[in-house]
């Protein structure tokens, strides 16, 4: 079996933002039952920008969902900096994704009721707190929303309708943001802006981003690259170019068979 | 087409439940209405049938009643019962004396607040009464009671009981029996009864005349109803006629129709608005509904479905639903209106049994109004469902709000329209009153669907007030938000609401500023502090004896007394009010009356005051004789106009020397005024008054307050009653503002979804759904209570020269209302805010 053992974990210096251990997640039961995810470990360093690929089926959004307590896991271990998911209730899990993880989301989901701004500090509000003035000022100007904040979500296009979601997932400095496929519905330049963005949060701020795509040259702004199939851990590049990762694609797309006969 | 609108209705239960709730509501009144109506009317029939069972004809007096109501009564003469015995044909005789009396508690007050006491003959065996306890009254001085009247009463066999009719003076009775009627009731109709030997019966009713209230007679075998009254006929007396039992029974029952009538009416009002409201809310949901089914529509078109073909297809589901939901409404309706009758027969009208009817109108009617209302409502939704561009199918679902211009400037037009026709009803512009009437009523109904359009124009502002109230939590700014975010929506909710508390908040108001102008005019006009009065629903005016009057005058602290005496006598051949007074001057000045013209000194036995249009009236003026005969009286007297009253409706009237009052209806006072002189301690010649009158236990001394409350309490009652059209209101508001929110909830799936990912709590997201909820409900009832206070002065501005010359703000039913809207908002929310909460969501943000 080549590949039941993942490549090891990096074991680095700097602190992990996200650990999950042998995370199994299945979905219905007897014939039907869809394994998701299958034992995977991995671990997203703290100030890294992530990106997972994979073919479409593979568990990358129940990976992402898993990890950020949004799903349930049926085995193993999940934790955001130092707390264990795992055994949460609702309402702790609500209250940690409200303040520690920031979602970017593929249709935007901003709210149509409230302004440009008051999306971005929708999550600060729902916490009844504060955000840091400074703070959001700079990612304001940074995402180049300043002309648009008083406008709703109808009157802005899809691009800049992404970038106000990018500011709300940071305006409250979260451990971890996570992002399914954030460049999905947009055009070449928009999704140029919004990966120059993430990429600028992590340099700039010590941001931590993971981001699932199917893009390869988005996946190159990224730090590193996790392969998964058949919910698994295939493959895991560091400092990724659009080229290794078209040619990482290709070479695992080859061995997909073999995962499957080793079923 | 069709089985595509089967599958899509299959797919969409619960909405369609909840649509189907207000026209089953609507429906389910209508079948109610006529059934209670149809069922009581059969019971109270019933009842009817029981008077005189067994006998053929009726004799009667021709004119019971000398004047008007209440007055003394006039009876079948002894030699007309004489002959009818004498005649071949009358088999059995039985005689009836009966008419209201007042008798005594054991708690020394008048037995029987809203039914009547009446006294009958133990001998008349016209109506079954059952001995239960103890033996008929043998002496004049022994009574038999009606169960129900032991239980009102407090007294039992062997008591005495004290009683006084209009004829006699309060006699002590001892109570020999108990006794019930035939199917083991305890009264008829509620009333309480005694029963006396034929003598007293007749010294109680007739003041000892030997005469009848009626006489019943059987005929022999083989003479029929007919032959015995064309035989009896030439045999009475003229003072009496006769009639067959069947035509009297007949004549009951349709003076008893008309009572019936009214309370049908009124419950098929409640039946119309509850329809007019589901109307709303019909429409509301084939929006919503349509909105939603956006992208499907537009693909159905694209893919060749005609504009016919849409339109088809949302009738046949508005049609489907009325008949199903109106199936159910009809079903529930009848079965509440023999619910209610048997609760009205037994506790109101206490019958033996309870005869069910169900006009076949019921049922036809509730269908009709269910599928009628719901097809029509569902045609504005159908028509703009059509006009769905095909290109939408490709489009992004989510767009801005349609502009609600054309809707707000037809609503002006309409509240236009409808706000003229009241003025112009209010105004009596129109000849008939008929007319007039149906102008401002019609125009009130206009002013509704009006205002009702003119609600989405108004909801933005109204709603971003209500909802600052929430601005201290972000949940409620976000159901705040969600409140005012589709106006139309939020508007044709609020409208359910609005309906019905503008009914109640006008109705009140009018009722109020009666009450309030009522007040008015009694603290600026009425000197007197004291009222020596009886309960004014007793059935035989409460009186007192006039020489306690004297001890009053000279009680410690009272400046002034000054006693009334009453009757509706002939003056002129007219019907007019005479007074009698041992002091009119002091009586003018408690009563903030005024002499206009002439002199009172010394009102002689010959002459008379009275008021300047009740001498216009007659064509009378100082110096003029008019001739009076009393109530009592058997012949007129002369009285010389020697005064001429301001007209004043507490002075009102033609006074008289009290030297007549034997000759009035009530011989004796029925009301004093006590003046409380400066200085003295209005309790302490309260209690001074009240031991004087401690023998007269059917009247009562009451301050301002007391006498106020007493005079208004009909105000009260009705304001109650008019509450119950609130209640039902809220029903339909309730039903309105769940489905409403329902149907937001599933189109915010996907919102709800992201809130709850990026780290709303469940408690948060129930906090913003159920603001939504009560900012709606408060803006209904905001609206309602707006429309309903200028409704209310409207209508007392037109009564203004009628007296109603204060208009008074219920503040406190108002508050109520308010309360009210906030409950609505609470329940309306309880299950949308638990499927808000719980919304997947996974299922939620991954959902295209
Ligand atoms: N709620 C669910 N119920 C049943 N099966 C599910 C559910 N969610 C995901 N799956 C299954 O789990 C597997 C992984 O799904 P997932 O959505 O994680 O894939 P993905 O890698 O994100 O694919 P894509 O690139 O198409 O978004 C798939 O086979 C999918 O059918
Ligand atoms: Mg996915």
């Amino acid at each position: 079996m080549p590949l039941a053992n993942p490549p090891a974990p990096q074991i680095t210096r700097t602190r992990s933002a996200v650990t999950a251990s042998n995370v199994w997640r299945a979905y219905g039961s007897g014939e039907a039952q869809v394994v998701a995810l299958r034992d995977v470990s991995v671990q997203f360093a703290s100030g890294a920008f992530t990106a997972i690929m994979g073919p479409s089926g593979s568990g990358k959004s129940t990976l992402m969902h898993c990890l950020a307590g949004l799903d349930t896991t049926d085995r193993g271990s999940v934790l955001i900096g130092d707390t264990e998911i795992s055994g949460l209730n609702d309402k702790d899990l609500t209250k940690l994704r409200r303040d520690k993880i920031g979602f970017i989301f593929q249709q935007f989901n901003l709210l149509p009721t409230l302004t440009a701004e008051e999306n971005i500090l929708l999550p600060a509000s729902i916490a009844g707190a504060k955000p840091d003035p400074d703070w959001v000022a700079r990612i304001i100007a940074t995402l180049d929303l300043s002309e648009r904040l008083t406008h709703k979500p109808t009157e802005l296009s899809g691009g800049q309708q992404q970038r106000v979601a990018c500011a709300r997932a940071l305006a409250t400095r979260p451990e971890v943001v996570f992002a399914d496929e954030p460049t999905g519905n947009l055009d070449t330049r928009s999704s140029g802006e919004v990966l120059r963005f993430l990429r600028r949060s992590v340099d700039d701020f010590g941001q931590t981003i993971v981001m699932v795509t199917h893009d390869p040259s988005a996946a190159a702004h990224a730090d590193r690259v996790v392969f998964l199939a058949d919910g698994q851990i295939v493959e895991d590049l560091h400092r990724p170019t659009a080229d290794s990762v078209i040619d990482t694609m290709r070479g695992f797309e080859n061995r997909v068979p073999l995962a499957g006969e080793a079923r | 087409m069709l089985r595509a609108t089967l599958k899509g209705m299959a797919a969409r239960k619960a909405r369609l439940i909840l649509t189907s709730l207000a026209v089953v509501l609507g429906s389910a009144f209508i079948a109610a209405a006529l059934v209670l109506t149809a069922s009581i009317r059969a019971t109270v029939d019933d009842l009817s049938g029981d008077s005189y069972t067994g006998s053929d004809v009726l004799v009667q007096p021709v004119e019971p009643e000398n004047r008007g109501d209440r007055l003394v009564r006039d009876g079948v003469s002894a030699q007309t019962l004489d002959a009818i015995e004498a005649s071949g044909d009358v088999a059995e005789v039985s005689t009836t004396v009966t008419w209201m009396i007042n008798a005594i508690g054991d708690d020394g007050k008048i037995v029987g607040a809203l039914a009547p006491t009446m006294a009958v003959n133990w001998g008349d065996e016209s109506v079954e009464r059952e001995l239960r306890d103890g033996r008929a009254p043998e002496t004049d001085g022994e009574v038999a009671v009606s169960a129900q009247f032991v239980t009102d009463s407090g007294l039992g066999l062997g008591d005495t009981v004290n009683a006084y009719s209009l004829a006699t003076d309060e006699t002590g009775y001892e109570i020999v029996g108990v006794y019930g009627y035939s199917g083991g009731r305890n009264s008829l109709s509620g009333a309480t009864e005694l029963a006396f030997t034929t003598t007293e019966a007749q010294r109680l009713v007739f003041g000892g005349e030997d005469v009848y209230t009626a006489v019943a007679a059987t005929a022999v075998d083989g003479v029929s109803a007919t032959e015995l009254l064309a035989s009896l006929e030439p045999a009475i007396g003229a003072e009496s006629e006769a009639l067959t039992r069947q035509a009297y029974v007949d004549d009951l029952n349709a003076e008893n129709a008309e009572v019936t009538n009214v309370i049908g009416y009124f419950l098929l009002g409640f039946g119309l608005i509850a329809v007019f409201v589901s109307v709303f809310l019909i429409a509301n949901t084939f929006s919503i509904v349509i909105a939603g089914r956006l992208k499907e529509i537009a693909m159905m078109r694209a893919i060749g479905a005609s504009r016919g073909q849409i339109i088809r297809s949302v009738l046949a589901e508005a049609s489907l639903l009325g008949a199903v939901a109106s199936v159910v409404g009809a079903g529930i309706g009848v079965a509440a209106g023999a619910g209610l009758t048997s609760i009205v027969a037994n506790n109101l009208l206490d019958t033996a049994g309870t005869s069910l009817a169900i006009p076949w109108t019921a049922p036809l009617a509730a269908l009709a109004v269910g599928i009628g209302v719901t097809v029509l409502s569902a045609l504005v939704p159908a028509v703009r469902a059509s006009k769905i561009p095909p290109v939408e199918a490709m489009r992004e679902a989510a767009k801005a709000d349609k502009p609600i211009v054309a809707v707000t400037v037809t609503g002006l037009i309409i509240t236009l329209v409808g706000a003229t026709g009241i003025v112009l009803g209010l105004n009596e512009v129109f000849e008939a009153d008929r007319t007039n009437l149906l102008a401002a009523a019609v125009g009130a109904g206009v002013v509704f669907v009006g205002v009702a359009l003119l609600t989405a124009w108004l909801s933005k502002p109204l709603v971003a007030l209500l909802g600052s109230v929430w601005a201290w939590s972000f949940a409620g700014r976000l159901g705040r938000l969600n409140a005012s975010r589709n106006p139309r929506r939020t508007a044709v909710t609020a409208a359910a609401l609005m309906i019905g508390v503008t009914l109640v908040t006008a109705t009140a108001t009018l009722l109020t500023s009666v009450k309030e102008s009522l007040a008015e005019r009694f603290e600026t006009s009425i000197q007197a502090e004291l009222f020596i009065t009886g309960p004014v629903t007793s059935s035989v005016p409460a009186t007192f004896d006039p020489a306690l009057m004297d001890d009053i005058r000279d009680a410690d602290g009272v400046a002034a007394a000054v006693e009334l005496y009453y009757d509706l006598a002939q003056v002129d051949g007219t019907e007019q009010y005479v007074n009698a007074t041992s002091d009119l001057q002091g009586g003018l000045e408690l009563f903030g009356g005024e002499v206009a013209d002439g002199s009172l000194d010394g009102l002689g036995e010959a002459e008379t005051a009275v008021n300047e249009s009740a001498a216009e009236q007659l064509g009378v003026g100082i110096g003029d004789t008019v001739s009076a005969t009393f109530s009592r009286g058997t012949e007129a007297h002369e009285f010389t106009v020697v005064a001429l009253l301001a007209d004043n409706e507490d002075t009102d009237g033609w006074y008289v020397d009290p030297s007549y009052a034997g000759e009035f209806y009530t011989p004796k006072p029925t009301t004093a005024l006590v003046d409380v002189a400066d200085g003295a301690d209005v309790d302490a010649v309260t209690a001074s008054v009240e031991d004087i009158l401690a023998d007269e236990p059917a009247v009562s001394v009451q301050n301002h307050e007391e006498y106020l409350a007493q005079v208004t309490v009909f105000f009260d009652y009705a304001i109650i009653a008019i509450q119950l059209l609130l209640a039902l209101a809220m029903i339909v508001a309730v039903i309105g503002v769940i489905n409403t929110l329902v149907l937001s909830v599933l189109e915010r799936t996907r919102e709800l979804g992201m809130l709850r990912a990026i780290g709303m709590t469940r408690g948060q997201t129930t906090r913003m759904v159920t603001v939504e909820s009560v900012t709606i409900a408060l803006f209904g009832a905001l609206l309602g209570i707006g429309t309903g206070l200028l409704l209310g002065w409207a209508v007392q501005q037109a009564l203004v020269s009628k007296g109603v010359e204060s208009f008074a703000v219920p503040t406190a039913l108002i508050a109520a209302y308010f309360g009210a809207a906030v409950l609505v908002g609470l329940v309306a929310a309880i299950a949308p805010a638990v499927r808000a909460s719980k919304v997947n969501i996974l299922g939620a943000i991954s959902y295209q």
